[in-house]
């Protein structure tokens, strides 16, 4: 196995989580080949909150799910703090996204048979330095739903276990993948609420993929794609607090 | 072909392995209904063939010595057809390819004419023809198998004290000898026992019973009482020394052909209920998942107009191909297996011809059971898909509610991981498909007992008998009973180190309105070499007075120590007296009471005789033992322990190792059977669920492990199950098997139990680790995008 970097990089400040040079990813071969993904560039910086926004087959979930280890490019590099993914074998990637990777579902992917308190619990008892489940659902406002099946949760709450769920082991990195797509406005709100503040207080890299422009302005810095390039970068000179996105 | 059939076509290719599991369930039950059924028919015909052919007698008895002249008396008896009298006695015989004398048994073919009843069916060589005929026999194809004799080969027999050899002019076959085996024995040993003929005035001067006869065969009349006719001979031969007269259902040969018919029919009910019970349940679990993966494609069957009948009957063709293939392959399976079993009986039956037929009924009847059984297990979810709303079926179902599982719940609760937390919940939260599951592989488990019980079972009765019960290495019969100088001369035979007598008598024994033909055995109180043990596993020692019997005979008299039975004996005196019965002994065989020597020959009256000897020999004077044995003019049987224990393990061994065979096969096939299809229920239905945990960072070893966790923890709680399973199935098949004269003991050894536990562990494993590879095949961001 290569040397997966466990901890958060100790090299100077500002040194990228990732880094994304000339990313390209074809599904098929031939005529029936598509492109999802083309001459991709990009860094994301600790602590940062990313959104990565686009219409339904602009790539983004391509991206989203390579940075997530659950895909290999076709060309071009990935790195990780300095690790090429890229190159990774199987076991590498699921040690990969054991350690190191919170991911946040559109359909929350909660497993039935376990308490919002257990389906913590299940990651955290993989993790090397996890908080406490009751802690990590505190931090989204579920501590008095510790011991709610999913089925008895509303969407929202269930989305939220998701997010515990996610950040119970202290990834450096979460990866949400529209998380607000199955949740009407109220709803979402609450959840994009907790992603923006478990960022500000965990320091974890955050990455939102949506096609719902709005969101952008919640984050630090956005990137937009449209037929598996970047066609837009900005940055936010303040992020906008939840409470006020509206669509 | 509709649309909907070609859909039918790809759904069951898409879900081939699972029918195919489905269909092999059903089959292993149906191949052993059709198996049974058609033994049953094939040895039905060739039974009745058989008998009607040969004209097999209805009554049978036999007596001291009674003039010929009695023939007709006998034929004048009201309800009495066709009579037949004949000489029949018991000799030794000398083989060229055996060291020890074999026992054979002498029947005279009719001075005049042909047999009337139970007529030989020539086999090879010729048949005997004329009065004259000198120094020629026919032999029962059976021995002349064993000792590869053929036409024109010579034996030798103790005939009268006087040694004779005969030329073989054929080897036949009779009715009354389709089971040929020493009397009172359970298993043949064709090479220790035979069965000759010879013609009436050869064999009536050799024994001096010319113009008399002791063995009478006949058959009723339309409409005649058999018990009136059977009460009719004993009164008419009472004068000439009658010892025993019983119908059909006493002979030992068609007894014993009758047990191995009641035994199929138990097989031919008992297989295809439990095996088709298990296959509904697998065919209603794969239906039911099949239904839900569907609803989207219901509903808009639904919403282009096709109506809730054509759907219904859609699915109910996907049972109806699992039938089909079910059947098929149970009736491949039925015949492959009769056709072994029919070579098999060859070892036990001899009929002129056994030929396997295939019972067509019973296919049918297999087919319609195997539908019926489909239907019940598929009628829940097809009633479902037909009273689905197509409005509500657009719509993913609702998700699945989940509470804490009764183990939970206890003080362990706190400590289980999270991981055995949901196989516990997923088992809780539908358990009938768990109770099925876990009953199908105690099933499996159970039914890798039953042979190995059997074959413990005999290897205990033989050991009980031959090595606590009788310590002798040979049993000596004289051709009549003798005076107690006898025994001097048997131990004084070669290498005979002990030598203890013995007196047996035929005795009917009558106690309230049970009346049964006994054999009572006296001996000595101090015999070493013949023990009675009660049923704790003491030693009993023989009172002077009164009897032991055995527990199993009590029983059918209906006695208890303390109590008198009437006994009425056949010989001496022929006197009737009242004898308590004193102790119970414990035994497997048979149905016999045992008498001091000294009170047993009192009661007889005949002054002191024995009739024959239990004797021990050294191994260095073995052979030259066996050499004068086979020339001893005084012996009419001999039994050589060693031998026949031989030859019986060499029978069970053949018999049980097929049965083991076809029921580890049927084990195997129920177990991987049914862990396969619940792994693939449990992988098509938690699809995503486990993807999600690969995408969350589990390895594929770890989510194997749910996947399979609870078919483990159900493996787990089904071994102790099948286990108490197999001990009920074993107890109710040596149930059936028991009777009067053969009582077979529940041996159920831990390498038995250890047998079925590691066949069912192991197959479930493999079956579990297959069904694991479709794991790789888990679509880890398709599973995360659409809610199912």
């Amino acid at each position: 196995m290569t040397d997966l970097p466990l901890q958060p990089s100790e090299q100077p400040a500002r040194e990228p989580v990732f880094q994304v040079r000339g990313l390209a990813k074809v599904y098929g071969a031939g005529e029936a080949a598509v492109t999802a993904l083309a001459g991709v560039d990009l860094d994301f910086q600790p602590g940062e909150l990313i959104v990565l926004l686009g219409a339904s087959g602009s790539g983004k979930s391509t991206l989203l799910n390579i940075l997530g280890g659950l895909d290999l490019p076709t060309e071009g590099s990935v790195r990780y703090q300095g690790w090429d993914l890229g190159g990774a074998g199987e076991a590498d990637l699921t040690r990969y996204r054991r350690d190191c990777v919170g991911f946040v579902f559109q359909f929350y992917n909660l497993i039935p048979s376990l308490t919002a308190r257990e389906n913590v619990a299940l990651i955290t008892e993989l993790a090397s330095a996890p908080m406490p489940p009751e802690e990590a659902l505190g931090h989204v406002g579920l501590a008095a739903r510790l011991d709610h099946f999913p089925a008895q949760l509303s969407g929202g709450e269930q989305q939220r276990v998701a997010i515990a769920r996610a950040i119970a082991k202290r990834p450096q990195v979460l990866l949400c993948d529209e998380p607000t797509g199955a949740l009407d406005v109220r709803t979402g709100i609450t959840v994009l609420e907790a992603i923006g503040r478990l960022n500000r207080e965990l320091g974890t890299l955050t990455v939102i993929i949506t096609h719902n422009a709005t969101i952008a302005a919640m984050a630090d810095r956005v990137f937009t794609l449209s037929d598996g390039r970047i066609t837009g970068r900005q940055t936010n000179a303040r992020r906008a607090p939840v409470a006020d996105l509206a669509w | 072909m509709s649309r909907l059939d070609l859909k039918l076509l790809r759904d069951l290719r898409a879900l081939k392995s699972q029918a195919l599991a489905v269909a092999l369930v059903m089959a292993c039950g149906l191949a052993m209904m059709i198996m049974a059924r058609s033994l049953i028919l094939s040895l039905e015909t060739a039974r009745d063939t058989y008998y009607r052919e040969c004209r097999f007698a209805q009554v049978f008895a036999n007596l001291k010595r009674a003039p010929n002249a009695v023939t007709d008396q006998l034929a004048a008896i009201p309800g009495v057809g066709a009579v037949e009298t004949s000489i029949a006695i018991s000799v030794t015989l000398d083989l060229p390819d055996m060291e020890a004398p074999a026992m054979g048994q002498i029947n005279s073919l009719p001075e005049q004419g042909e047999l009337q009843l139970n007529r030989l069916h020539l086999r090879r060589g010729r048949l005997i023809r004329g009065p004259d005929a000198r120094g020629e026999v026919l032999v029962s194809e059976a021995f002349a198998e064993a000792h590869h004799l053929q036409p024109g080969d010579s034996l030798a027999a103790v005939l009268n004290g006087r040694k004779q050899s005969f030329r073989i002019a054929g080897t036949v076959l009779a009715p009354q000898y389709v089971f040929e085996a020493m009397p009172g024995v359970a298993l043949p040993d064709h090479r220790s026992f035979g069965v000759i003929w010879m013609p009436y005035r050869e064999l009536a001067n050799a024994l001096n019973l010319y113009g008399a006869f002791n063995q009478v065969d006949l058959t009723l009349a339309p409409g005649a009482s058999e018990s009136g006719v059977i009460s009719a001979i004993n009164n008419l031969l009472a004068l000439y020394g009658i010892r025993t007269a019983y119908g059909r259902q006493n002979h030992a040969s068609d007894s014993r052909l009758r047990d191995e018919l009641r035994t199929l029919q138990v097989l031919a009910i008992g297989f295809p209920v439990v095996f088709l019970s298990v296959a509904a349940f697998m065919v209603g679990a794969v239906m039911n998942r099949q239904i839900t993966l569907q609803r989207d494609q219901i509903a808009i069957l639904k919403a282009f107009g096709f109506s809730n009948g054509r759907i219904g009957r859609h699915y109910l063709k996907f049972a109806l191909v699992i039938v089909v293939l079910g059947t098929a392959t149970g009736t491949a399976g039925g015949i492959v297996l009769g056709h072994r079993l029919v070579e098999m009986y060859h070892l036990f039956f001899r009929f002129p011809d056994l030929p396997f037929l295939l019972d067509t009924r019973a296919v049918l009847l297999a087919g319609a059971a195997s539908a019926a059984a489909a239907l019940i297990g598929v009628w829940g979810s097809v009633r479902t898909a037909m009273r689905l709303a197509p409005a509500q079926a657009m719509r993913p179902e609702p998700p699945a509610s989940f509470r804490p599982s009764p183990l939970e719940r206890t003080a362990l609760g706190p400590h289980l991981p999270a991981t055995l937390r949901i196989c516990l919940r997923n088992l809780s939260r539908r358990p009938w498909r768990a109770v099925f599951t876990c009953l199908a592989l105690a099933l499996a488990t159970g039914i890798l007992i039953v042979p190995n019980t059997l074959s413990d079972g005999i290897s205990y009765v033989l050991n009980f008998q031959w090595d606590i019960l009788q310590r002798n290495t040979v049993i000596v019969a004289l051709a009549e009973p003798a005076a107690p100088r006898a025994l001097h001369d048997l131990g004084n035979l070669p290498g005979v180190t002990l030598a203890e007598p013995y007196r047996s008598s035929q005795v009917e024994f009558t106690s309230g309105s049970h009346r049964r033909l006994i054999n009572v055995i006296g001996f000595r109180p101090e015999s070493t070499l013949n023990r009675l043990l009660d049923a704790q596993g003491h030693l009993l020692t023989l009172p002077p007075h009164g009897l032991v019997v055995s527990a199993k005979l009590a029983e059918v008299l209906g006695v208890r120590p303390g109590e008198k039975v009437l006994l009425h004996f056949r010989e001496g005196t022929c006197q009737e007296v009242a004898v308590p019965i004193a102790l119970l002994s414990e035994d497997f065989a048979g149905v016999v009471a045992y008498l001091d020597l000294d009170e047993l020959n009192r009661l007889i009256g005949e002054g002191d005789r024995i009739s024959g000897a239990h004797l021990v020999v050294s191994g260095g004077q073995w052979r030259e033992f066996l050499r004068t044995l086979k020339d001893l003019p005084a012996a009419r049987g001999v039994v050589i322990k060693d031998a026949m224990r031989d030859s019986f393990r060499d029978t069970t061994a053949q018999t049980i190792g097929l049965l083991r065979t076809i029921y580890l096969i049927f084990a195997t096939v129920v177990a991987f059977s049914i862990v396969y299809n619940s792994a693939r229920i449990a992988l098509s239905e938690r699809q995503r669920e486990l993807a999600t945990l690969r995408v969350l960072g589990f390895t594929r070893r770890e989510v194997a492990g749910i996947l399979v966790g609870e078919l483990a923890l159900l493996t787990v709680a089904a071994l102790p199950l099948g286990l108490l399973l197999g001990t009920g199935f074993a107890a109710g098949l040596i149930y059936n098997l028991t009777t009067e004269y053969i009582r077979l003991p529940l041996i159920i050894t831990a390498s038995n139990l250890a047998y079925a536990v590691l066949v069912v562990a192991l197959a479930s494993l493999v079956s579990g680790a297959f069904s694991c590879r479709h794991l790789n095949r888990l679509d880890l961001v398709g599973a995360l995008k659409a809610a199912e």
